[in-house]
């Protein structure tokens, strides 16, 4: 097991998209983003399920999946290796994501419309920071537009 | 490697960690000194008034110079319970005061409901995000039409925002929130300062609300009866201090012989007749939920519908005013008895009048003005003691259960043409 | 057999983002800048900065499953499934395309409302070169764009 380091926290806050990569028992491979990984503590992380979607089919065929994490600050990169733990329809963490979910759902009339089903929480088995292939920000000319 | 280097290099090994421990033992230690200091800081200030205005301020103005939050707000619960109003404000263009926020919509409204402190710093990339699947939903037909934001008071563009609920014992005093324009602005170190405020300040305010609730209640209650000054206070009745017209039913009533007694009297037995005429008379307003707005001397003026609204202001008017003349004459046999001779007259009225506050800062009264006033206090006037007069309204509204015998209209003063006025004499119970 | 809409966003631009997996069917990701899909329309090369290709080049060439995740800024999506083909190295018409594919992805970003702080990074911040471009046949479409509809099978003509 490995534990999520603090500084990948920001990464988890859902401002930039994530993707997850996840695999069916035929070996067939499945790429989505998602856009929120959600910290539960240092070697868990929560996905969000709104509708039943082929992450979630192949989650229950292979629990495994990797997640790229992207800071929305520095732009430094994470691999996560996860696998599935539990799935959860109340208490704290579920509680927590819905009451994000609500009030974003709440401001554009989606309220009990647009919900969470469960928060599903995997095992961080494997957290690592890539390197190489950031290009700094200084060096990213700016646009004549 | 020799055993002397091998300790060796283990023995720093162990001392830099000892290091790290130690340095942030002393961030540790310096975050919370810094962290008591806040508390004590705001604490001084906001427990130093009861004025609810200037708590407000001090705690918006602790959150930008002591904690660094440009843009703050704070929202307190309605009576009623079901929304939270802007009550301050601090770093925005447009103050929203008085802007409404029902409990559930938005991050202020789901942290109202679920009185749990929130913390989101991706609001424009998630409403993009619903927006997006809110589109292709009512395509499908599987959400209702339309594409507005609820309106909410706060930056316009909020990207995070920080949101924890005011609680005193149980109950929701408010929220308090800052917001920023970036995204993933706050992080937990923000919640904690926020929770320290936060504490400080639902207290603060509560007892602020609750001193001026009760300094409310005390001046109220000069008027109305507790019952009626509690339910003004909760929200239950209309302001009454602000003007307003409403139909109402007056009662004027006044003793007789009065004047002749208190020039010959004795002052203080002036004052024992008039103390014992107002508890009784005082109770009876009081028991048939009747508005007294004023009384001079032996005067009083009382009336009903307001600021109550209540179905059957005649029939309540005339019950008081037959129970009063019951009770008037036991105190007129034993006021005869001291050689007193006075009596009770009595004049009842419907129609419009302007309600409100009359007078100035510090010394407010309740009135009402109009013609109705006028009328009640000329007929109250022409009754003889032991007499009810009543308008023909009066009469009216009272149907079969009013016992009433007619008389010649009267000339009254202040009234162009003769008005038709009733003896009542007595109230049939209803079926 | 990719529909047009799909052909559209291959052409440019997209966040591309690559998913395989080893023997013990445990995923890998990475992401690629560029893409080109061949005249028979089904054929699809996908360029794959050379740091990121060393973790998933194994898994193609010993079980050759490969989907490719097709995303706009505005959230609309598609996936595609196959099986690897061939790889070759980039060469000056690749690196042409992948920099038109990163201009035309920043003005993307912008238009569907990222702010420029995270517009620029995202779009300009990933190395892309060098580059080794992957080619592989797609054997099915799906429409990913999140809402009702999500995970369906498109047919050539981009219906459900």
């Amino acid at each position: 097991m490995a534990t999520l380091p603090d500084e990948i926290r920001a990464a988890m806050q859902g401002v930039v998209p994530s993707h997850v990569v996840t695999c069916a028992a035929d070996g067939t491979p499945n790429a989505s983003a998602i856009s929120q990984v959600y910290y539960v503590d240092a070697d868990h992380v929560a996905l969000s399920h709104q509708f039943f979607n082929k992450t979630k089919r192949n989650i229950e065929e292979n629990p495994q999946a990797a997640v790229w994490l992207i800071h929305p600050e520095t732009f430094e990169t994470w691999d996560l290796e996860l696998v599935f733990d539990h799935s959860e329809t109340s208490g704290p963490i579920f509680d927590v994501m819905n009451m994000q979910i609500e009030a974003i759902a709440s401001m554009v009339g989606m309220k009990g419309i647009f919900k969470l089903r469960a928060a599903d929480v995997f095992r961080v088995v494997s957290v690592t920071k890539t390197s190489g292939e950031r290009i700094p920000l200084s060096q990213i000319p700016r646009a004549d537009r | 490697m020799s055993r002397d280097d091998a300790d060796s290099s283990g023995l720093r090994e162990e001392l830099a960690r000892n290091q790290e421990t130690i340095d942030r033992l002393n961030r540790d230690l310096a975050k919370r000194t810094s962290e008591i200091r806040i508390i004590q800081q705001i604490s001084t200030e906001i427990t130093s008034t009861l004025d609810l205005r200037e708590v407000l301020e001090i705690v918006l103005g602790a959150m930008e110079r002591v904690l660094g939050f440009r843009h703050s707000m704070l929202l307190l619960a309605e009576p009623a319970g079901d929304a939270l109003v802007v009550a301050a404000t601090r770093g925005y263009a447009q103050p929203e005061a008085n802007a409404r926020v029902r409990i559930g919509d938005g991050v202020i409204g789901v942290v109202a409901e679920r009185r749990t402190l929130m913390r989101v710093g991706n609001v424009g990339v998630s409403l993009r995000y619903l927006q997006a699947i809110r589109t292709r939903m009512q395509a499908a037909g599987q959400a209702p039409a339309g594409d507005d934001l609820v309106a909410l008071p706060g930056l316009p563009d909020v990207q995070s925002q920080l949101a924890l609920p005011l609680l005193v014992k149980d109950r929701l005093v408010g929220v308090l929130v800052v917001e920023s324009p970036k995204s993933n602005a706050f992080d937990e170190l923000d919640e904690v300062l926020l929770r320290i405020v936060g504490n400080q300040a639902a207290t603060a305010i509560d007892n602020a609300r609750t001193y001026e609730m009760v300094d409310r209640l005390g001046r109220l209650k000069r008027f109305f009866s507790p019952h009626l000054a509690e339910l003004i206070i909760r929200g239950g009745a209309d302001d009454p201090l602000k003007t307003h017209r409403r139909e109402v039913t007056v009662v004027f009533l006044d003793l007789r012989g009065f004047t002749a007694f208190a020039e010959t009297a004795e002052p203080e037995e002036v004052m024992g007749v008039l103390r014992e005429y107002h508890a009784e008379m005082g109770q009876m307003i009081l028991a048939h939920e009747g508005t007294l707005e004023r009384f001079t001397g032996d005067g009083m003026m009382i009336f009903f519908n307001d600021p109550l609204p209540v179905p059957d202001a005649g029939l309540r008017a005339a019950r008081m005013a037959v129970e009063m003349q019951e009770r008037v004459s036991t105190l007129t046999v034993k006021w005869r008895r001291l050689g007193y001779g006075l009596g009770l007259g009595i004049g009842i009225a419907k129609g419009f009048a302007t309600i409100g506050g009359i007078g100035f800062e510090g010394r407010w009264d309740y009135g009402a003005i109009g013609t109705v006033t006028n009328l009640a206090a000329r007929l109250c006037g022409e009754a003889k003691a032991g007499e009810i007069l009543v308008s023909a309204r009066v009469a009216a509204e009272l149907e079969d259960l009013g016992e009433t015998e007619e008389l010649a209209p009267l000339t009254l003063k202040g009234f162009a043409r003769p008005v038709a006025a009733l003896r009542l004499v007595g109230l049939k119970s209803p079926p | 057999m990719i529909p047009d809409r799909v052909m559209e966003l291959l052409t440019g631009p997209s966040f591309l983002q690559i998913g395989t997996r080893d023997e013990n069917l445990r995923p890998a990701h990475t992401y690629a800048v560029g893409a080109i899909v061949h005249d028979d329309r089904r054929t699809v090369t996908v360029l794959v900065p050379s740091a990121r290709a060393a973790r998933i080049l194994p898994h193609l060439e010993a079980n050759g499953r490969i989907a490719l995740g097709i995303a706009q800024a505005s959230h609309e999506a598609y996936q595609l499934k196959g099986t690897f083909l061939a790889t070759r190295p980039t060469d000056a018409d690749d690196r042409a395309r992948q920099e038109a594919y990163r201009r035309a992805l920043l003005a993307d970003a912008l238009q569907a409302g990222f702010p420029e702080e995270i517009a620029r990074p995202l779009t300009q911040g990933f190395a892309y070169t060098p580059s080794i471009a992957i080619t592989f046949r797609a054997d099915e479409v799906f429409l990913q764009t999140p809402g009702p509809g999500a995970g369906s099978r498109l047919s050539s003509s981009g219906e459900r």
